[in-house]
């Protein structure tokens, strides 16, 4: 490398101021937005509470838009040559692989616990027993399977 | 890597020159500076390092048998939707500032990296105040500070009557001290005796309340009965809120108290929240850092590129929240 590949460098840059500050803003303002989207999924107006797939879905395709408005102009990414691509590619699937390496022993990890160790944990939400004394007098093992110990 | 040979555009006159050097350069490899490279290089292993947290977060997170509830651990969705804003005007004013440091406007530029700097510091104290939130729970990610018991079992029980006998020899013992201070007949008008004594009876009355919840837990080991006693004890203690906000129990009427509190999953939340969040905000702290040894140079053209490298970071960092404030707030 020499000082000499900022002739390149400042193409690129140039190329970017050449949108000028104006489309800064829009980006800014489409990032506020975006923002009160993901956050429409805490308020009463979200119409999927009950289902919360559909918002975990939704607040990823946010942020990954959030993250692209970003990178490409914030980043001037979308005005830089393909050398982007040599640098982020790689990186993002060895993110990918790492996660996918994470599935089988800690992510499953539930679907094989030892009953010792069940006596520790945490009741999913939805199994606890009601709060009624005297009344169902089946063994609490019987009542409250964990539903991670699945199948 | 491979380097070019090109032709300056503007060479021919200096082969005018009186010992006409050739007019070429070098081209490099890539097509940007070594500063710009360096920072993209280091950026790619911070992308890495960031996939693997969130990506351990996630696995973790959907893998456990339960999960609390952003009310449950003390975690306000509008103030991290807030800090989400803030972060984002930061991107925006550095962006602003490179674009007045690349047009020759340094004081100008100063400006825009003194409100980034700001903007960036005002995240870090809304982030302090939030753990603050947690730590004043009993919400911490390491023992033996953390109270927090994953269900109401008769090891939550124990550990509740411990803490009490414990409250209860250090309340006898500051009592002794204060005693071998005062008069005798002076100790009866003492204010701060009465006080303790009234800590003591709200003591006694809690161990008693807990020994009984022990006592019918212990009648039938294995039944609904026990289950009760031991999650009326944990909701005595404190109840998980059913609204954000919502503060009862006896370690809300008696913050002195400190008992160990009872919230699902609560631990591995804890610990993986800490790290994500705390990783996040060291980024924040270094890029603050080097806002402040930037605010004594002159951002004119010639440091655009220190500025631009500086901003390629920060805009990395905003990027990181993007995906940690849905994560961890709204999931």
């Amino acid at each position: 490398m020499s000082e000499h590949g900022h002739a390149h460098d400042d193409d690129a840059l140039a190329h970017a101021s050449h949108e000028g500050i104006a489309q800064y803003i829009y980006v800014f303002i489409a990032l506020c937005l975006l923002t009160t989207a993901s956050f429409l999924t805490y308020s009463d107006y979200w119409p999927w509470h009950e289902q919360p797939k559909i918002g975990w879905a939704f607040m990823m395709a946010v942020s990954c838009t959030k993250a692209m408005l970003v990178i490409l102009f914030f980043m001037h990414v979308k005005y830089e040559a393909s050398w982007k691509y040599v640098l982020t590619i790689p990186a993002a699937f060895m993110s990918i692989f790492l996660i996918l390496a994470l599935v089988p022993d800690i992510g499953l990890r539930g679907h094989w616990v030892s009953e010792e160790r069940q006596l520790y944990m945490a009741e999913p939400r939805g199994t606890r027993k009601p709060m009624v004394r005297h009344g169902d007098a089946r063994p609490a093992h019987e009542s409250s399977t964990p539903a991670t110990s699945g199948h | 890597m491979a380097d070019a040979l090109t032709h300056i555009p503007g060479a021919a006159h200096h082969e005018h020159d009186a010992h006409a050097h050739v007019g070429l350069e070098y081209h490099p490899g890539l097509p940007l500076s070594n500063g710009k490279l360096i920072v993209w290089l280091f950026l790619s292993t911070e992308i890495m390092f960031f996939a693997g947290l969130i990506g351990t977060y996630i696995v973790l997170r959907f893998g456990a048998p339960t999960w609390p509830l952003p009310r449950e651990v003390h975690l306000s969705e509008p103030i991290g939707a807030f800090n989400t804003f803030v972060l984002i005007c930061s991107s925006v004013t550095v962006v602003l500032c490179l674009e007045a440091a690349r047009a020759n406007k340094a004081s100008l530029a100063k400006g825009w990296l003194l409100l980034t700097f700001l903007l960036g510091s005002v995240f870090l104290g809304v982030k302090l105040y939030e753990y603050n939130a947690k730590f004043s729970h009993g919400i911490y990610p390491w023992l033996p500070h953390s109270r927090v018991y994953e269900k109401a079992d008769l090891n939550y029980a124990a550990a509740v009557r411990l803490r009490l006998a414990e409250l209860d020899s250090q309340l006898k013992a500051d009592e002794d001290a204060l005693k071998a201070t005062l008069a005798p007949e002076a100790a009866d008008q003492d204010p701060a005796i009465a006080e303790l004594h009234s800590k003591m009876e709200v003591v006694k009355e809690l161990s008693d309340y807990e020994l009984a919840q022990e006592k019918i837990a212990a009648t039938d080991p294995v039944n609904a009965e026990r289950h009760v006693a031991l999650e009326e004890l944990a909701d005595k203690v404190s109840p998980l809120p059913l609204h954000h906000g919502e503060e009862e129990g006896w370690n809300h009427e008696h913050s002195w108290l400190k008992l160990p509190i009872r919230i699902p999953g609560g631990n591995m939340w804890a610990s993986t929240y800490f790290l994500l969040t705390g990783f996040h905000a060291i980024h924040v702290l270094v890029g603050l850092i080097v806002f402040a040894i930037m605010m004594v140079m002159t951002l004119n053209i010639a440091r655009a590129n220190v500025v631009e490298n500086i901003g390629l970071y920060w805009h990395f960092v905003d990027l990181v929240w993007i995906f940690l404030f849905p994560l961890l707030y709204l999931f």
